[in-house]
C-alpha cells in the first residue's frame, strides 16, 4: 500500500514519528494524480508548488509544531478562495479571475500547516448532483470511470477516493458534499449552518450555502472539520460551538419509514438495514419516526435555491471581473457576458428564480416555500428531540452512469434525502456502508445521519459505529 | 405552460441573451420544473396555521459596524488586488459604459 492510501489520523502519526515526511506524502499524491487525473478529470489545477508547500510544512515541523493537520495533502473545491490562485467555480465567466484574499477556512488550514495540492472540478457555481455541469468536462467515479462521482464537489470526492489527496474541502447546498461522499466510498460532513465560515466560498443559495468536508474516515472528516469551524466576524452567520444547548445522548435512532418506501435501490436499502442492525448491536434503539412534511423537500429547494441563485449571482456581470463582452448596449454587455460565461444549468436557474420571484408569483411559489420551510424545520427538530439522530440512505442509487440522468428533474432527485438537511440547517453526515454491484463492478453507497443544531458530535460518534474504511 | 413572451420577459430581467432555440428548450424546461415544485403552493397551506409572516424561530438580522478595514484585517490592503481583477480599468478606476446618452 502506498503512502497517499493513509487515512489522514495514520500519516499524521507517521509523519510525527519521523518515518515520512510531509514531501513524501505530496510525492506520493502528485503520483497518483500523474496515473489518474487525465482520466478522472478531478482536479482543474494541480499546483505548481505543491513540494515547497511539504518543504515549508516539514521545515515547521522540525522546529517543534505538530497540528495533526500539518503537512497533510487537501484538496480544494475550486469555489474557495486561495490568495494568489485561479479560482472559477468551473465556470468560464471567472475566466483568469486570480483570488485576492484568502477564504477563512484556506486560513486556518495555512496556519494547521496543510498542503493544498490543488483546485478541484465541481458542477459550474456548485449547481448539481453528478459533476457534469462543469465547464471543464464532467469528472468520472474512480470506482467505476463509466459513472459520474456526484456532485457538485465531485473533483474533490474522486481526488481522495483516488489517494490524490488524503482529505477535501467542498461546499453544500443540497448534499454536494454528502452525496458525492456516497457515490465515491467516503465519509462526507455538513455542519449546523453557520459551523463553519464562509468568507471567501462563493456564494450560490446563501441561506443553504455551507462549507464541507471529505474523509476516508469519520476521524479524517471530524479532524478537518474541528480545524475550520468557528464564528468569523466575516460571516455574520457563522457561530461558536456552544451556540445551540447541548442536547442529551438518548442512544435511539430514527427512521422515516414512510419516506424511503418507494424509490430506494433493493441493493442500497439492503446495505441500510444491514447498517441499522450494526448499530442495534452498539446499544442504539432503532425507532420509527415521522416526517410528513418531508416529500415537500425538493418542491421547497427548487423554489428557494432558483430565487436566491438569481440575486447571488447577479454580480457576475462582466464589469467586475471574469469574462467581459461587449454589446450593442450596456443590457447586451451584461446578457452577453453572463450568456457565454454561464453554463446551461446555471442560465435556467436564474431564468426559474427571477419567474419565482417575479410579482404576480412571489406569494405562489417564494412565499409558499418560505413558510414550507419552516414547517419542516418545526418537523425535524421535533423529532430530533426523541432521538440522536434520523438515518436514511444518503442517495436513493449507487452513482448513475455518466449522461444517464439527462433530464434536469431527475438529476434533482439524487438529492431527495439530502437536501432536507440544509433547509433545516441540521448537521448531517454521509458514511460509506458497503456497496452494490452494478455490472460486476462494486458501487459504494452511503447512510445519512442528521442530528440535532449544533450536534455533530452525535453524527460523529455514530458514524464511527458504522464508519469502515473503504480505501 | 409558460409563453414564449414570459420566456423573453425573464431573459431581459435576469440579462441572459438567449438564442431562440434556448429560448424554447427553457420555455419547456421551466413548465416542467414549475408543474413540480408547484406541489408547494397546493400543500403547504394545508393543515398548517405557518404562513410566510410566521416568525423564523431561529432567525436575527446581525449588522456589522460600517467601519474601514483595521490593519491585521484579513481583508486590509487588499485594494490593489480587488481593482486588478477589473477586467476594464483606467489607473484606479472601473472602466464602464456611458449611462446617460442621448436616445439614438
Amino acid at each position: 500500500m502506498g503512502i497517499s492510501e493513509l487515512s489522514i489520523t495514520e500519516a499524521s502519526k507517521k509523519l510525527q514519528a519521523g518515518e515520512i515526511t510531509a514531501v513524501d506524502l505530496a510525492r506520493a499524491c502528485l503520483e497518483e494524480i500523474k496515473k489518474k487525473n487525465k482520466s478522472l478529470n478531478a482536479y482543474l489545477e494541480v499546483f505548481n508548488d505543491v513540494l515547497e508547500q511539504a518543504r515549508v510544512a516539514d521545515e515547521r515541523r522540525a522546529k517543534g509544531e505538530s497540528h495533526p493537520l500539518l503537512g497533510i495533502p487537501l484538496a480544494i473545491k475550486d469555489n474557495i478562495l486561495i490568495e494568489g490562485r485561479h479560482a472559477s467555480a468551473a465556470s468560464k465567466i471567472l475566466e483568469g479571475y486570480v483570488a485576492s484574499y484568502d477564504a477563512t477556512v484556506i486560513k486556518k488550514l495555512k496556519e494547521a500547516g496543510a498542503v493544498f495540492m490543488g483546485r478541484t472540478n465541481m458542477d459550474e457555481f456548485a449547481m448539481g448532483g453528478s459533476n457534469e455541469n462543469s465547464a471543464f468536462g464532467p469528472v468520472k467515479n474512480p470506482h467505476d470511470e463509466s459513472r459520474v462521482p456526484g456532485g457538485s464537489s465531485g473533483g474533490s470526492a474522486a481526488a481522495v477516493a483516488s489517494h490524490m489527496a488524503l482529505g477535501a474541502l467542498g461546499t453544500e447546498t443540497g448534499g454536494s458534499v454528502r452525496e458525492p461522499a456516497s457515490f465515491c466510498g467516503l465519509v462526507g460532513v455538513k455542519p449546523t449552518y453557520g459551523g463553519i465560515s464562509r468568507s471567501g466560498i462563493m456564494a450560490m443559495a446563501a441561506s443553504l450555502n455551507q462549507c464541507g468536508v471529505f474523509g476516508k474516515t469519520v476521524e479524517d472528516a471530524e479532524l478537518i472539520y474541528e480545524t475550520i469551524r468557528g464564528k468569523d466576524p466575516l460571516d455574520s452567520q457563522s457561530i461558536d460551538p456552544g451556540f445551540y444547548p447541548e442536547p442529551q445522548v438518548k442512544k435511539k435512532i430514527g427512521v422515516p419509514r414512510a419516506l424511503i418506501a418507494q424509490g430506494v435501490d433493493a441493493g442500497v436499502l439492503e446495505r441500510f438495514e444491514q447498517a441499522l442492525s450494526t448499530l442495534r448491536g452498539s446499544g442504539y434503539e432503532v425507532v420509527d419516526v415521522e416526517l410528513p412534511s418531508a416529500p415537500l423537500t425538493l418542491p421547497i429547494y427548487y423554489v428557494i435555491v432558483p430565487a436566491e441563485v438569481s440575486t447571488d449571482l447577479a454580480r457576475f456581470d462582466g464589469v467586475r471581473y471574469g469574462l467581459s463582452h461587449k454589446g450593442a448596449s450596456q443590457w447586451e454587455d451584461y446578457a452577453i457576458s453572463r450568456a457565454e460565461g454561464f453554463g446551461p444549468e446555471v442560465r435556467r436557474r436564474i431564468m426559474l428564480g427571477t419567474y419565482v420571484l417575479s410579482s404576480g408569483y412571489y406569494d405562489a411559489y417564494y412565499g409558499k416555500a418560505i413558510a414550507a420551510r419552516e414547517l419542516l424545520t418545526r418537523e425535524v427538530s421535533k423529532v430530533l428531540e426523541t432521538v440522536d439522530a434520523i438515518a436514511t440512505p444518503t442517495a436513493p442509487s449507487p452513482a448513475p452512469k455518466l449522461g444517464e440522468k439527462s433530464d434536469p428533474l431527475s438529476v434533482y432527485l439524487l438529492d431527495i434525502f439530502t437536501a432536507t438537511a440544509n433547509l433545516t440547517l441540521h448537521p448531517a453526515i454521509s458514511v460509506p456502508m458497503g456497496t452494490v454491484e452494478r455490472e460486476g463492478k462494486h458501487l459504494p453507497v452511503g447512510i445519512q445521519f442528521t442530528a440535532a443544531h449544533g450536534d455533530e458530535e452525535a453524527l460523529f460518534n455514530i458514524g464511527k459505529q458504522i464508519g469502515g474504511n473503504m480505501h | 405552460m409558460i409563453s414564449r413572451e414570459e420566456v423573453d420577459t425573464l431573459a431581459e430581467l435576469a440579462r441572459l441573451k438567449l438564442t431562440d432555440e434556448e429560448a424554447s428548450g427553457l420555455q419547456k424546461d421551466i413548465s416542467n420544473i414549475l408543474d413540480y415544485v408547484g406541489q408547494v403552493s397546493m400543500q403547504s397551506g394545508q393543515g398548517s396555521t405557518l404562513t410566510q409572516d410566521s416568525p423564523r424561530s431561529n432567525l436575527r438580522n446581525v449588522m456589522r459596524a460600517d467601519l474601514p478595514r483595521a490593519d491585521g484585517d484579513p481583508l486590509a490592503g487588499k485594494r490593489e488586488a480587488l481593482l486588478a481583477a477589473l477586467p476594464k480599468r483606467e489607473g484606479d478606476y472601473a472602466v464602464v459604459r456611458k449611462i446617460i446618452q442621448k436616445d439614438e
